[in-house]
């Protein structure tokens, strides 16, 4: 390379590193999902659902939150989406999605000034119309706040529940957008 | 001794901010294949490898207690889909039991006789049940976090973590059947894989 310029050189790398960066971005977006998927949805939020209260934590109404949370979250994956108080025995919905609630960790927090962690843990699973199951997976949402004094500890609580709810309803719609087994559906 | 109330007010505030900046740390149990553990079982394609963490001093390093005390025993599961279909592994759906209950049915056997179901107990909600102390609530998050949970496995995709099986708390145990139900996506067809501990 005695003939070539430093100059030359560095415009070549230069042009080098643009048109990789070029490269992968268009491998990424050719290679991220479809924002929804094109299928008849029915979530089923039955009563107990709705009414769920999870172990070790009686305060803890996880079920009212994700009765009010989930539908919106679970609509930008399926605009097609019915809600549903129990199974139905006759539909035209093409999946039928029913949650579950299995279990719960809070931490406590020392002093005020400490974090609290909230795990909530939910179970999906996902039949098509014949009734086989196409699709089971767990969630986990999580959320942290400040364990706060006497006077803000409950809204604390009710806040990190909130949040870790939000945030369960928010990882249910990515693992189901990520499904290969329920985009295999929508074609 | 007279301590004045500044100094015992400043004392207090240290301890507390020194204790909560105190939090237990949990090692990872080393990632490993299905065939690496010490119990394989293979059928249609789907490799389930098991291992249960019988020593105290690997269950306080993994875990920061004494499951014998508590009468659990954890058990590591690796459940890797190397078929060509999706599969479903349903937690709810598996069971445990003494192994002579199946005395004459191999491990991999494809559905257990009705014997082994009638003494089948749910695996689902154990590690819930586990009496842990209220205040070890990090203990608490780090058994439910290691939990293995149910899924769905893409081809080539795996899945690994611990089960929490019950036993007696004084005696030993015996050889306990671990019965696990896979399903093929989609389909009706499941086929159990019973493995022995």
């Amino acid at each position: 390379m005695h003939g070539a310029s430093p100059l030359r050189f560095l415009l070549l790398v230069s042009l080098a590193v643009f048109g990789m960066a070029a490269a992968i971005a268009a491998a990424q977006s050719s290679t991220s999902p479809a924002p929804e998927l094109l299928l008849r949805a029915t979530l089923v939020q039955s009563q107990e659902f709705c009414a769920a209260r999870m172990p070790r934590g009686g305060r803890v109404e996880v079920g009212k939150l994700a009765c009010v949370d989930f539908e919106p979250a679970l609509r930008q994956v399926f605009p097609q989406l019915t809600v549903v108080t129990a199974v139905p025995k006759e539909s035209d919905a093409q999946l039928i999605l029913v949650p579950t609630f299995l279990d719960l960790a809070a931490t406590t927090g020392v002093t005020a000034f400490s974090d609290r962690k909230l795990d909530v843990y939910l179970q999906w699973t996902a039949k098509d119309a014949s009734g086989k199951t196409v699709w089971v997976e767990t969630v986990q949402g999580s959320a942290s706040h400040r364990a706060g004094t006497l006077f803000s500890y409950n809204k604390n609580f009710k806040l990190m529940v909130s949040d870790a709810v939000e945030d369960l309803a928010s990882q249910s719609a990515a693992k189901m957008l990520a499904s290969p087994e329920l985009r295999s559906l929508s074609k | 001794m007279y301590i004045a109330p500044v100094k015992l007010l400043t004392a207090c505030v240290v301890s507390l901010l020194a204790i909560s900046s105190w939090a237990l740390t949990f090692a990872d149990y080393p990632a490993r294949s299905a065939k690496d553990c010490a119990v394989v079982s293979r059928a249609l394609g789907v490799t389930i490898g098991v291992e249960a963490v019988e020593s105290a001093d690997a269950q306080e390093a993994y875990f920061h207690m004494e499951f014998a005390k508590k009468g659990f025993l954890p058990v590591f599961i690796v459940i890797e889909n190397t078929a060509a279909d999706s599969v479903i592994f349903d937690k709810t759906k598996m069971s445990y039991g003494a192994a002579g209950s199946l005395a004459s049915t191999p491990p991999t056997a494809p559905r257990a006789p009705a014997m082994f179901v009638v003494s089948a107990i749910p695996i689902v909600g154990m590690a819930a049940s586990i009496d842990i102390i209220p205040k070890a609530s990090e203990i608490r998050e780090n058994v439910l976090r290691k939990e293995i949970r149910s899924t769905t496995l893409s081809p080539g995709a795996s899945a690994r973590g611990f089960l929490y099986v019950p036993i007696p708390k004084k005696g030993g145990r015996g050889n306990i059947i671990l019965h696990i139900p896979i399903t093929r996506a989609g389909t009706d067809n499941t086929f159990d894989v019973n493995l022995v501990i």
